[in-house]
């Protein structure tokens, strides 16, 4: 198993999560981007990968009310809009984590 | 510290308690794990139950005085006072959905084809694992066609349901034993479809009150499909085991189960070859199937082959009978394979433990 995992899971401020990986990786996540990316079949197109959901409707204040393991690949979260149904996968964190500052600050933009 | 004397007190206290029921649980305090900080001192024996469940005042005074009672009945030289403090600490795991209570190595034994003798294999790793002196349970996770109560001589069996709506699994042959066949009607082939098979998994998971175990290990239905992606997506499966044969077919399903159990970080222990050879009476082996299908596979994946295990009618006569081969006939040379396969599978769960592990799988956390 040489697939980076979370050594610590952890809230940072109210609308960070920060996670340890197993590699030395440092992540921090905004929530609200967490949500807008999540990868459940309510929130992306099964068949085109296409977003379904508009990340401009995803309040501001949105937070998450819980956050459990499932299994050894993924976390579930649950978020204050209701919304419980998206697995993050391990694989997808690290796929979301924040690039150098220049481009997070495009893309959040592009987004 | 402890005076030869004094262990020998001690031993004779644990044995002495396996004989105190847990009120609720219907099983003795030692099997549960609920004695702590056992101590013989100047004559004075002190120990805690610390039970791992909410517990009312009435039943913790009740598991006190039976296990004050149990201890001054067996009169043991030596003893003059007896101090018992019933305690109760619920994890924090207990938070998540802790499927598999206080299991501590989770096997899933899977193939990506049927007919390689996977449940088999199954029981008598589980079987091979108990002579190691370990406390093991299988699941029969087959829900299409669960065949381990039949190999245990255990097809009529009713597991009993406690207070709190656990099913209590079976004793068979040494093992817990709990099937997927004692839930539906005997002989019945079952037709399940996959959102309905998840569901079924997830509350069969949940539903069984195992004792603390080392091993459990799971029986895996044949395939990659929704029923073993589920469990091996909610399962906190300590790492898996593939059983293939070495012809070429069951090889490429092999490596799809493979597949599966890497995409949801399930790791695996290796591979173990299934009717590997044939022995002639002369003892030469031939390979019936071909040969080195398995360690290829193991090699390509980077996983070890834990074991190879030659075929012999005994096996499946064992399993039609209700005495596997790993009973039946322990000083046979497929008994040997079987134990050689469990040794490297105890030694592969270390390394493999000791090598990843960094996420715990009762992760939970509420947000502030």
């Amino acid at each position: 198993m040489t697939r980076p995992e979370p050594v610590q899971i952890r809230q940072e401020g109210p609308s960070m999560l920060g996670i340890s990986w197993s590699d030395g990786l440092e992540s921090s996540y905004p929530v609200r981007a967490l949500r807008q990316a999540c990868p459940c079949a309510h929130c992306i197109d099964e068949i085109t990968g296409k977003r379904i959901l508009n990340p401009a409707a995803v309040p501001a204040d949105i937070r998450p009310l819980k956050l459990e393991a499932v299994g050894r690949y993924a976390i579930r979260i649950r978020w204050s809009d209701g919304h419980e149904t998206g697995l993050y996968s391990f694989d997808l964190l690290r796929q979301l984590h924040p690039r150098p500052r220049e481009d997070a600050d495009a893309s959040e933009a592009a987004s | 510290m402890a005076a030869p004397e004094s262990r020998a007190v001690l031993e004779r206290v644990v044995e002495v308690l396996r004989g105190v029921k847990d009120p609720e649980l219907d099983r003795d305090v030692v099997q549960l794990g609920f004695v702590k900080n056992m101590k013989f001192e100047n004559g004075d024996l002190s120990f805690d139950i610390e039970r791992d469940r909410p517990t009312i005042n009435v039943l913790r005074e009740r598991l006190r005085d039976e296990c004050l009672k149990a201890v001054a009945d067996a009169k043991i030289d030596g003893v003059l006072g007896v101090f018992v403090n019933v305690a109760v600490k619920v994890s924090t795991e207990k938070a998540a959905p802790k499927f598999l209570g206080n299991v501590k190595n989770v096997i899933a034994v899977a193939s990506g084809k049927g007919g390689v003798g996977k449940s088999t294999t199954a029981v008598n790793l589980a079987l091979a694992l108990r002579e190691t002196g370990a406390s093991v349970g299988i699941m029969d996770a087959d829900i299409y066609g669960p065949s381990i109560p039949l190999m245990l001589g255990a097809t009529n069996a009713q597991p009993r349901v406690t207070p709190e709506k656990k099913l209590l699994p079976i004793q068979a042959a040494g093992l817990e034993l709990m099937s997927m066949g004692f839930l539906s009607q005997g002989g019945e082939a079952v037709i399940w479809r996959g959102p309905m098979v998840s569901n079924m998994i997830q509350q069969f998971l949940g539903a069984v009150a195992w004792s603390a175990l080392d091993y459990l290990v799971i029986d895996l239905p044949p395939g990659t499909g929704d029923i073993q992606l589920t469990l091996t997506q909610m399962a906190p499966l300590t790492g898996a085991v593939i059983v293939t044969t070495p012809q070429e077919v069951a090889l490429i399903d092999a490596r799809k189960g493979l597949k599966m159990f890497e995409k949801v970080n399930v790791p695996i222990l290796g591979i173990i070859e299934n009717m590997s050879y044939y022995v002639e009476e002369s003892g030469k082996q031939v390979h019936i199937f071909g040969k080195g299908g398995g360690e290829r596979v193991a090699k390509e994946s980077g996983v070890p082959l834990l074991g190879q295990i030659p075929i012999d009618a005994a096996v499946a006569e064992g399993g039609d009978s209700g005495a596997p081969v790993l009973t039946a006939r322990p000083d046979s040379k497929i008994s040997e394979a079987i134990r050689a396969s469990a040794r490297a599978t105890i030694a592969r769960l270390d390394e493999v433990k000791a090598g990843s592990g960094s996420f715990d799988p009762a992760f939970s956390m509420e947000w502030k």
